[in-house]
């Protein structure tokens, strides 16, 4: 008989502790050896030399008043500019397109049960109301121009009790709000002939961070399903089918986008008739989309491949026609295990956006570089000196919106990992 | 429900003919011939790599045969979708690795069906669910997650999910062989409780303990034929085929 055999149950002990103060981790984490303590004496040196002349360049010697000079212009281009909007006003459209981009964001707060919708409304609406404290002269940045800014609080507001109290208050709802709101943008930015106050204005002059916006919210919301589609065409077991979606993401994988931008000219107008009235936004829109959705295909492609076959073949076996086999059971998990890099092709798609400049839209970057160059007063260009400061403004402001996906990106797998496998 | 009623009144509920199926150069099934009766419980052995499962797949049209005729309940196996999907509707399936839909809760996995095909409420389809979960012993599991249930429990849901399609034809692909040992007994219990209740089973597995007390009939598939069928009596007393009495010697 082993001398270990216990008569009772086992005790149930707690786990151990181990509480060793500050001085006890950094020795278990930062200096654990010689060579380790070395490492993070030499990166700690780093850092604190990096913050040193980092936060001394930016408070000190940099000079930030061409991004106030700028101003407006990196948000909307010539939007407002006199060639664009001959004679009248036209401010008010992208604020309030902004506005109605707000109320979606206080729609989905008003849904969702998780506070990241929450999160984002609000530090939305609170940054995009401070812009109307900015200490502009009256004459630069008017009483209306303030008003509206500050109106995208109660726009969240708006949002949040038809989300939680109307009908709209659905995911679906949402969704189509959503669509529905993009259209009224387009339609408020581009105008109608004949109303008053909504003259029409030419894409060509629509610009700054609208115009990645605007490209990167239609490449993103419509490259998703044609990726899909796609991906199931490349996986159809009819061969017509299969060879056109392989060719077609082949050919739109192989080429560089900025080929594609330029070819768009030429290209676009072939698959349309011939009186259509296609404009350079419309054609960098779709050549991104498609660029973009090739992509896309192969990443949902890979995620329906990584599905255990038994999957399909349990819903086949409860006679679910294939059709609903695809959509209710495998493309979900197909698709959910694959989001993170799906939210990479749509970052990288938003930077993207930055290669209109080759067709002669004047997205933020290049708007902030020409007008560098050609800001003249009193006979001196004044801004050459000042490339630093502008490239770093505006790689913030890219750096917000992408990192804002990658957030919602993280907080959505947290949410769907509830029935992982 | 599980009356044994055959929905078009036919007893010989499935019919095989000289069922070949080959994948490439390999002849997996080599002239299958038997005929099942309604309420019989059939139980499925051989060696590994005998077509046993190949056999069962092909009932449903997992796997499509490529010679010979398979009728199930009345209607023939051919490449018209109607017809599979009719008898697919008609065949509940458990898997040897469970197969539940791991995105969608223990609830959702069963009412899946019957809401999208049979298109019942889902308010119906959820009592029925309830009552199945009832029945598989595991009602208080039904809002969580298959992967929060134990290899038992899943392929208990599993085995509801099927009878929620209010199938006359269960198959049963090695349903236990993924199981730990002590969570066996709680699937054959449901399947045995299944059995008495009169519905048509074809089970794949190497439980002699299950065949020897639930079933009508074995099987033993070798090299894609059956070589040898009878009652649990005459298989495991009195084997006729050298290679049943080679591969029981080996098992029991």
């Amino acid at each position: 008989m082993s001398t270990n055999a216990n008569t009772g149950p086992a005790p149930v002990l707690p786990p151990p502790r181990f509480s060793r103060g500050a001085v006890g981790w950094a020795r278990d984490n930062l200096f654990s050896s010689w060579y380790n303590g070395m490492l993070t004496a030499v990166s700690g040196a780093l850092i604190v030399a990096g913050l040193w002349w980092g936060l001394k360049w930016v408070l000190v010697d940099a000079d930030w008043t061409v991004i106030s000079t700028l101003g407006g212009f990196l948000a909307i281009g010539e939007y407002n500019t006199e060639k664009a909007c001959e004679g009248q006003n036209c401010f008010w459209r992208p604020q309030v397109s902004l506005m109605l981009v707000m109320v979606l964001a206080g729609m989905a707060w008003g849904i969702a049960r998780g506070g990241t919708a929450r999160n984002i409304a609000i530090l939305a609406a609170a940054a995009l109301a401070a812009f109307a404290f900015l200490p502009y002269s009256f004459e630069r940045m008017g009483m209306d121009v303030r008003l509206l800014m500050a109106a995208n609080i109660p726009a969240v507001g708006v949002g949040w009790a038809l989300g939680r109290h109307t009908r709209l208050g659905t995911v679906r709802g949402v969704a189509f709000s959503g669509v529905g709101v993009f259209v009224i943008i387009l339609v408020l930015l581009r105008g109608l002939p004949g109303i008053p106050g909504l003259e029409p204005v030419s894409v060509i002059y629509w610009g700054g961070m609208m115009l990645n916006l605007l490209l990167a919210v239609a490449g993103i919301v419509l490259s998703l399903p044609i990726g899909i589609a796609l991906a199931l065409g490349r996986r159809s077991h009819l061969p017509v089918v299969k060879a056109l979606c392989v060719a077609f993401i082949e050919v739109f994988r192989g080429v560089p986008l900025i080929t594609l931008l330029f070819m768009s000219s030429v290209l676009v107008p072939l698959a349309f008739p011939e009186d259509f009235p296609l404009n350079r936004l419309f054609r960098a829109g779709i050549i991104i989309t498609l660029f973009s959705a090739a992509y896309m295909a192969e990443n949902v492609r890979g995620g329906l491949q990584a599905l255990h076959p038994g999957q399909a073949e349990a819903g086949r076996a409860l006679g679910l026609p294939s059709w609903q086999t695809m959509t209710f059971i495998s493309l979900p998990q197909a698709i959910r295990n694959v989001i993170p890099a799906i939210v990479g092709q749509f970052i990288s798609l938003f930077k993207d956006t930055t290669l209109v400049t080759i067709i002669g839209m004047l997205d933020i970057l290049e708007f902030g570089r020409s007008f560098i160059q050609s800001y003249v007063l009193e006979g001196e260009v004044v801004y050459l000196e000042n490339q630093k400061e502008l490239l770093i403004f505006i790689a913030l402001s890219f750096w917000v919106f992408t990192y804002g996906m990658s957030y919602v990106s993280r907080k959505v797998e947290r949410h769907l990992g509830v029935g992982e496998r | 429900m599980t009356t044994g009623e055959s929905k078009n009144g036919v007893e010989d509920i499935i019919i095989c003919r000289d069922v070949h199926k080959w994948y490439g150069e390999f002849h997996a099934l080599r002239g299958v011939t038997t005929t099942i009766k309604k309420g019989q419980v059939v139980v499925v052995f051989g060696p590994s790599g005998s077509g046993k499962s190949t056999f069962i797949r092909t009932i449903n049209r997992l796997e499509e045969h490529q010679r010979g005729q398979i009728i199930v309940d009345g209607i023939e196996m051919t490449n018209d979708v109607r017809n599979i999907d009719a008898i697919r509707r008609d065949v509940g399936m458990v898997f040897q690795s469970f197969n539940l839909f791991p995105h969608l809760s223990v609830m959702r996995n069963i009412t899946l069906a019957p809401t999208k095909v049979r298109k019942l409420p889902s308010a119906e389809a959820e009592k029925i669910a309830m009552e199945l979960l009832e029945r598989v012993g595991i009602p208080d599991q039904a809002y969580k997650y298959p992967k929060e249930l134990s290899g038992g429990q899943q392929q208990r849901v599993a085995i509801a999910r099927a009878l929620a399609m209010q199938p006359n034809i269960m198959l049963f692909d090695e349903p236990t062989s993924a199981l730990d040992p002590e969570m066996i007994k709680e699937v054959l219990d449901v399947m045995k409780e299944l059995a008495e209740s009169g519905m048509t089973m074809i089970v794949v597995s190497h439980e002699m303990g299950f065949a020897r007390e639930v079933a009508n009939r074995m099987m033993m598939f070798d090299e894609g034929v059956i070589v040898e069928e009878g009652t649990p009596d005459q298989i495991f007393n009195d084997p006729q085929n050298d290679r049943t009495k080679l591969f029981l010697s080996q098992i029991l």
